[in-house]
């Protein structure tokens, strides 16, 4: 906060009451945010697209009505590195789970390749940066959920020689190895197989993603990896206390060994006035959801569709508030004062969560440039927000991976 | 006199003998030279069983089965398909995580031994690991079944550094007639074809071991690219559904096949065939014998069947088939389909091989038996591996035409 009244100060002791250089210099900040956002990379950890590209009727080529991801939207909001987030449902178990996570990594692979002008498959930061030069968008591939790999340690190498290159350790459910932040606890954390199951991903540089992971979970993989963690899309516990944000316990702890938190736009992790409200109709909307999934099958598209409408609704009826995009920032700002501008980047939950007001698809990213820019952020430090940590911690991985296997 | 003859008889024999022995060595000399400047290719092993058991080391000479570093070393092969398989009657996504498995297995072995093995996914690959000293190890699919019906899955394959599928085992597939069931698709199904045209465009090599006749000819209708017969031998020397017809040969040669030839004994000789055949009993007694004693465990089954055959053997209950077999196949099949359109697909650690031939270290053998033959020395060349490279060439060139590399090419030139 103090920060801010200082800028402030600042602009207006320079613009000195003339309305013209004023109007100017408001217009240079816009001007600088969107120079420094369009020439940066910006890299985003998690979007669900994927699960619009299993409709097989949505072209990611094309501007799309609906959903927040697809090439001429990101074009727009230079948002030229994104994480494809391979999900099925965490009740899918053992090889169907397996048939089904090989089908969405080829459907991923398919359509990169179809779009070979505009998107490049991407594995390592240099990839993403090469991509990057030659103006293509640089896609990459995270599980999310560690029930994909059918409880075998074996399947951490096939995902990541296909391309994988982060899982998330769990998702809304325990699987056989990981506590869910939101799901009763079975296995106190990470078991013993957990625990190999971090080793060999930092055996394989593929990044271990704590978002979703109950808080002992987080930190028995913090003990466990030698490579820094990852929170692909989660927010500020402290902001809005739901169990999928993080503590600033466990931010301070994922910082001080280099890790990153992605934050999630997803309205219900940015508010804690629209949690409460929320978790006041959850009975409602959980009702509505029954009966969603009994319209839509297992159309996870047309469920979201449906959520979209019920939560519209209710919002019009005052029963949930609305969520600005500043929140956002707000989570940002959060974490940099916490530990500092390391630590902090993008991991929107584009195409699988609700977004606030003023952010609702990807061509609006370069807004929380000219925000942070707006809050006096350095240039430097919005760049690594943007993608430099990550990419930092994408580096780091890749080196101890292959000291890894070296020592073998 | 009839005594001096008898004499001067025995000393020209004794001479001829000698002057051939010493031809011999001159020749066993010019084969070891050539053997060891080829690379050797041999296009189906089933060494993968081995590998899924965890004491088992690639690395260390092996007692048992036909596969190891040090035996391939000996024998010179210089680039090894993988065969990843599993029975016909494992379906669904269980086939598709099992095969996952083995291909990992294999991409393990590979990490574990970085000084002689190199994973190989392309000729030219296959090319610089033989300058590096290395083996190339490469990944074959043996069996429709295993991409449960879905070409997704297919890519994951190729992705993963698959470079051959054969349609079928010994079981039919959702798609495809296998050569020793009953017919019920009457060849390759709608979706069948679909498969063999994707696997033209993702460069994975069509391999019609296994498949039924009409299989076999509505792939070569369907495919774009050459077809391989990853493990089959000549059918007329040894009439097993198994093995290629003189005409099925010549159809396969003609869009620029290879028959690869199968060392396998009930492949190769007739008389092994006609007397397993005339006393069935016999394949119920060792596939009982080898239940004893491997359980469920395939590879263990298919090493003890080797060995429980070779001891019925012995024991002159079944004949005797020596290795110079595995050579009437290959001039036979030369004779037939030409000189570029045979090569080695040695079916190791998952057959019964014949006297001279029981492991890797045994290959030099062919190449000496060819020379001996007469085969021009560029010509074993081919046969050892050339003739393998070039169709694997051949397949990736279509597969980037395919995939549409070429036109961006030309555009670009323009
Ligand atoms: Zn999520
Ligand atoms: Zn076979």
């Amino acid at each position: 906060m103090r920060r801010m009244v200082v800028f402030l100060c600042l602009i207006s002791c320079s613009c000195a009451g003339l309305f013209f250089v004023r109007c100017t210099s408001a217009d240079d900040i816009a001007d600088r945010a969107r120079q420094l956002h369009f020439s940066s990379i910006v890299l985003d950890t998690h979007a669900d697209t994927p699960q619009r590209l299993l409709t097989g009727t949505f072209d990611l080529g094309k501007r799309d009505a609906e959903g927040h991801v697809d090439i001429p939207r990101m074009r727009e909001g230079g948002l030229n590195a994104q994480f494809f987030s391979i999900f099925i449902t965490g009740k899918t178990l053992g090889p169907p789970a397996i048939q089904q996570a090989l089908d969405q990594i080829d459907l991923v692979r398919q359509n990169i390749q179809q779009h070979g002008k505009d998107l490049a498959l991407a594995t390592t930061a240099e990839e993403i940066r090469r991509a990057h030069a030659q103006g293509q968008i640089a896609i990459l591939m995270g599980i999310e959920g560690g029930h994909m790999i059918g409880n075998d340690i074996r399947m951490v190498r096939v995902y990541s020689a296909l391309g994988v290159r982060y899982m998330t350790l769990a998702h809304f459910y325990n699987d056989e190895w990981a506590d869910s932040s939101t799901d009763k606890p079975a296995h106190n954390g990470l078991t013993h197989f957990g625990k190999e199951v971090v080793r060999e991903m930092n055996r394989q540089g593929m990044l271990v993603d704590i978002s979703h992971v109950s808080d002992k979970a987080f930190y028995d993989a913090l003990e466990v990896s030698k490579v820094p963690l990852i929170a692909s899309h989660s927010s500020v516990r402290a902001i809005s206390n739901h169990p999928r944000n993080m503590s600033d316990d466990m931010i301070k702890v994922l910082a001080a060994k280099g890790g990153v938190i992605q934050i999630n736009y997803e309205r219900n992790y940015l508010s804690e006035e629209y949690r409460t409200a929320f978790a006041a109709v959850a009975g409602d909307v959980s009702r509505m959801e029954e009966k969603f999934k009994k319209e839509c099958g297992d159309d996870n598209v047309c469920i979201g569709k449906a959520e979209i409408r019920l939560e519209k609704e209710l919002t019009g009826a005052g029963k949930l508030p609305h969520v600005s995009w500043e929140k956002i920032i707000e989570h940002i700002d959060h974490v940099v004062r916490l530990v500092g501008p390391d630590h902090v980047g993008l991991g929107s939950d584009f195409d699988g969560a609700d977004m606030p007001d003023g952010l609702e698809d990807c061509s609006k990213l370069p807004k929380i440039t000219e925000a942070l820019l707006r809050k006096g952020y350095s240039e430097e430090d919005i760049r690594k927000i943007l993608g430099g940590n990550i990419l930092r911690v994408m580096e780091q991985s890749e080196k101890i991976s292959k000291e890894m296997q070296a020592a073998q | 006199m009839v005594r001096a003859i008898l004499c001067t008889g025995a000393f020209v024999a004794a001479s001829v003998l000698l002057a051939g022995a010493m031809k011999a060595d001159g020749l066993s000399e010019r084969a070891r030279k050539l053997h060891f400047s080829c690379i050797v290719v041999d296009t189906h092993d089933d060494t993968t069983q081995r590998l899924l058991d965890s004491k088992f080391d690639l690395g260390t000479r092996s007692s048992a089965g036909s596969i190891d570093i040090p035996r391939m070393r000996e024998g010179n092969i210089g680039a090894i398909f993988f065969s990843i398989w599993m029975p016909s009657k494992v379906t669904g996504p269980d086939a598709v995580n099992r095969a996952i498995v083995q291909i990992d297995a294999v991409r393990e072995q590979v990490r574990k031994h970085p000084n002689d093995l190199v994973l190989a996914t392309t000729a030219a690959e296959i090319r610089d690991a033989h300058k590096q000293g290395k083996i190339a190890a490469l990944l074959g699919v043996e069996g429709g079944h295993m991409i449960n019906s879905d070409l997704g899955v297919l890519r994951a394959y190729a992705a993963l550094g698959v470079r051959y599928m054969t349609l079928t085992h010994s079981g039919n597939d959702e798609w495809a007639d296998s050569s020793t069931d009953k017919a019920v698709h009457n060849g390759l199904t709608d979706f069948g074809r679909e498969v063999v045209r994707e696997m033209n465009r993702l460069g994975v090599m069509v391999d019609i071991s296994h498949v039924s006749d009409k299989t076999f000819y509505d792939a070569l209708e369907t495919s774009k690219a050459p077809l391989i017969a990853s493990h089959s031998s000549c059918r007329a020397i040894c009439d097993a559904p198994r093995n290629m017809t003189d005409q099925m040969m010549k159809d396969l040669a003609v869009k620029g096949g290879v028959v690869q030839i199968n060392y396998h004994v009930g492949f190769l000789s007739q008389e092994f065939r006609d007397r397993e055949k005339a006393n069935p009993e016999l394949n119920k007694t060792i596939s009982a014998e080898v239940t004893k004693r491997c359980a469920d465990n395939q590879s263990c089954q298919l090493i003890e069947g080797d060995r429980i055959t070779r001891e019925y053997v012995e024991q002159g209950k079944l004949p005797r088939v020596e290795f110079s077999k595995i050579i009437e196949h290959i001039d036979h099949a030369v004779k037939v389909a030409g000189i570029d359109h045979v090569g080695l697909g040695s079916d190791f650690d998952g057959a019964n091989m014949p006297y001279g031939m029981e492991d890797a270290a045994k290959l030099p053998k062919i190449t000496e038996a060819l020379l001996q033959k007469g085969y021009a020395e560029g010509d074993v060349k081919k046969i050892l591996g050339e003739n393998t490279l070039r169709v694997m060439t051949d397949v990736q060139l279509i597969s980037r035409e395919l995939n549409g590399e070429k036109q961006k090419q030309e555009s670009r030139l323009q």
